[in-house]
């Protein structure tokens, strides 16, 4: 009988041995998903001045995709996990207007943080894409963070682990 | 810790009482202390750091700017009923930087932590 064809796409079968730590992420997603009022997605709202810029500005130079953009003055944008809700401010039905007429403003100091597995060479990138930085020193015991802008000035930290970053215990 | 965790940064004036008021009036739990300078809580699957002025996010900018609490961009809280939550929280003491408004996606209101960041809480129109 001549040899089967299909033998050299055969992968060898390696008995590994199973990690708790596997098996405990897999258990915790499958309840999870039987109780996703559990496993709300984390939302971050910021105020841009120009959301066509900003829609670009984190498309291009991020990751981001747009999830919608009812109107000319909100966009719902996702990367991963994360929720991120661009608002014009101003009066308009949406424009987030105190009562006593204040409007809010982008900039501050809270932020979102996006990790990278390469800190410098992802500086670089955005670096020569004109990005602005409000912060490109990396600083950080461990893990190493830098602050850049978007178009409105609102600050995004940038991230790169240290090694055991993702295995300390909740 | 899980890797699927979205985190946040805010900047506070005083960790500890940060910590205090996201577990009491927020629900969140607490993943690691190192406060006066840091510390990180969760909600869900947000991670919100807790940053004061000595960590290291705390330290000035190249051109001299001190990171500070404050300002406008804030997490975003989904609740079922928005008049409820209101309610509790002003019994609890909490400071409202404004009353619920009405906007096109729903209803939604704005308190503050001891530092004066803004968290939004948000009710989707039609629930």
């Amino acid at each position: 009988m001549s040899a089967d064809p299909l033998d050299a796409l055969r992968l060898p079968i390696v008995p590994v041995e199973p990690r708790s730590e596997f098996a405990e992420a897999l258990l915790r997603r499958l309840q999870s998903a039987d109780q996703p009022q559990r496993r709300t997605t984390p939302t971050i709202r910021y105020f841009v001045q120009d959301l066509e810029a900003a829609v670009a500005f984190y498309r291009q130079h991020l990751g981001f995709e747009e999830e919608m953009r009812p109107s000319p003055v909100f966009a719902m944008l996702y990367r991963g996990d994360l929720r991120l809700l661009l608002s014009v401010p101003g009066t308009h039905p949406g424009g987030h207007a105190l009562a006593d007429g204040t409007l809010p403003s982008p900039g501050g100091w809270n932020r979102i943080l996006i990790q990278t597995a390469d800190l410098d060479a992802t500086i670089a990138s955005l670096r020569r894409s004109g990005v602005h930085f409000r912060d490109d020193r990396p600083r950080g015991l461990g893990v190493r963070q830098v602050l850049l802008e978007d178009p409105s000035g609102n600050p995004i930290e940038l991230f790169e682990p240290a090694a055991g970053y993702h295995d300390r215990a909740l | 810790m899980d890797p699927n965790l979205v985190s946040v940064r805010y900047m506070v004036d005083d960790v500890d009482a940060a910590l205090a008021f996201y577990m009491t009036h927020l629900g969140f739990k607490p993943l690691s202390n190192a406060a006066p300078a840091f510390a990180d809580i969760t909600r869900g699957n947000l991670r919100l750091l807790l940053s004061g002025r000595t960590s290291s996010a705390g330290r000035p900018m190249p051109d001299g700017r001190q990171p500070g609490p404050g300002g406008w961009n804030r997490i975003h809280l989904i609740v079922s009923d928005i008049g409820s939550e209101v309610e509790r929280l002003r019994g609890e003491g909490v400071k409202f930087r404004n009353d619920v408004v009405k906007g096109p996606g729903g209803s939604q209101v704005l308190i503050e932590d001891p530092s004066g960041n803004p968290i939004e809480l948000f009710q989707p129109a039609g629930q």
